[in-house]
């Protein structure tokens, strides 16, 4: 894989060929034996962010817990996005929260996937009228698996999971790359709802260098626009206010200089 | 004791010109006023009557008659009764005065009424946006804001037959929509 440098312009023909193609094994013997350890090992670890907006939500508890138990196939809770490998969305996406899921989305760390349960995210269910829900979380994010249902059981929400782990070990699980192989595609559909002024602190173009995944649908009209409104984002100052601590620190100052 | 400051309510409300009180149960009293009178009836229900919590303000849009109808809900911890206090304000250009000096808790449901139907309320302290922080249409619960033609035109739907739903149909799954029930993307509602 040769790691690129200079950015294509749109549209153009790329100099290089981007990653591996999906599902394709490497040709060393060895390396397909490490390739498959690797994904097993990644499918029976899986550590799950549940973003609960809607009932749904309601079905993951039994999942979870002694009856269905999650954990018997290596998934269990988790509560940061920065260490967790799949995001569940639970029901319907408001246009306020899907701010906050692509915010979250953003933060995790590859390889991630998305699991959308429950008819209001295939096509926003029940809310279908509404002005207020998304409908597709696909125009937003990649996913991987959605489960449909109003809602789910928790045999059909484990019966999704062990789907997403048999696509982990047979590698086709990528949705992720998407993600940052059509980032404009995804980030048109954001700024449609949210105005042309969105902006996440997530570098998502550099991390599409970072991870060899910049393809030529990376950039287009929408990062362009990005680019416009993009404001730098700055390091917060470090500050400590608490009161006793600083009427201490002062007293300590004045001592010192009597002294 | 209760019963009695009910009676003593019914009539000194009987009293009153220019308003109409129906009883609706034994807890509950239905008043409505003329829209400059109300402010002063709020007054006189909270200072004299105990009626101290403004638990809710609704408002209906009444598209046929032009009007808006707001309904102050005010409740009192003495009498344990409810008094719905309805008035119609025109619908255009839809501006009523706050009763923020009166209740507090005023503030918030006129937030959330500004938001949702556009009214504007004179003296209110802040009617900025409030849930529908990336909202830039129409006021969204009046009567002629088409919900569903704004859908059609800010979101896309699924496709009924997509590539990763072939394997699924082909071991017996997927879904069975009828067609008159099918929605398509970016469909303007006139086609239909």
């Amino acid at each position: 894989m040769t790691h690129i440098d200079q950015v294509p312009t749109p549209g153009a023909p790329l100099p290089v060929e981007i990653g591996v193609t999906p599902g394709a094994k490497r040709t060393n013997p060895f390396a397909q034996v490490f390739d498959e350890l690797v994904r097993f090992a990644q499918s029976r670890s899986l550590f799950m962010l549940h973003y609960c907006t809607g009932c749904g939500a309601v079905e993951l508890p039994p999942a979870m817990t002694a009856r269905f138990d999650m954990e018997r196939l290596g998934i269990q809770p988790m509560v940061s996005p920065r260490q967790a490998d799949i995001l569940l969305i639970t029901g319907y996406v408001s246009v306020k929260t899907l701010k906050r899921v692509i915010l979250t989305y953003e933060q995790m760390n590859s390889p991630k996937y998305v699991i959308g349960i429950c008819s209001c995210t295939v096509n926003g269910g029940m809310y279908w009228q509404s002005y207020a829900t998304a409908k597709k979380l696909n125009d937003y994010m990649p996913v991987d698996i959605y489960i449909a249902g109003c809602m789910p059981r928790p045999e059909a929400v484990i019966e999704g999971l062990r789907g997403l782990i048999e696509n982990i070990r047979n590698g086709r699980a990528d949705a992720w790359k998407d993600y940052y192989r059509r980032y404009d595609h995804y980030l048109g559909n954001q700024q449609r709802l949210f105005g042309a002024d969105w902006q996440t602190p997530t570098d998502v173009i550099a991390e599409a260098r970072h991870y060899d995944l910049f393809g030529p649908a990376t950039l287009g009209a929408h990062t362009a626009l990005l680019e416009q409104h993009q404001r730098p984002l700055e390091a917060l100052a470090m500050r400590i206010e608490i009161p006793e601590l600083m009427r201490r620190r002062s007293r300590a100052d004045q001592g010192g200089t009597a002294q | 004791m209760t019963n009695d400051l009910t009676t003593w309510l019914d009539n000194l409300l009987a009293e009153l010109d220019g308003i109409s009180v129906r009883r609706t149960s034994r807890r509950r009293l239905r008043v409505e006023v003329a829209s400059d009178a109300l402010p002063a009836l709020l007054e006189l229900l909270r200072g004299r009557a105990s009626f101290v919590h403004l638990s809710a303000i609704s408002c209906v849009d009444w598209i046929d008659a032009g009007q808006f109808e707001l309904v102050y809900h005010c409740w009192s911890y003495e009498t344990q009764s409810l008094v719905s206090v309805h008035t119609r304000i025109p619908r255009e250009p839809g501006v009523y005065i706050s009763v923020y000096d009166i209740y507090t808790p005023a503030a918030f449901f006129e937030r959330d009424i500004h938001e949702m139907f556009g009214v504007w309320f004179e003296g209110s302290p802040d009617l900025s946006k409030f849930i529908l922080t990336e909202w830039d249409g129409p006021p969204p619960m009046r009567k002629d804001f088409d919900s569903e033609a704004w859908v059609n035109q800010h979101f896309d739907w699924q496709d009924y037959h997509p590539d990763w739903l072939k394997d699924l149909e082909a071991r017996g799954g997927g879904i069975a929509v009828p067609p008159d029930e099918q929605r398509f993307s970016r469909r303007t509602v006139d086609e239909t």
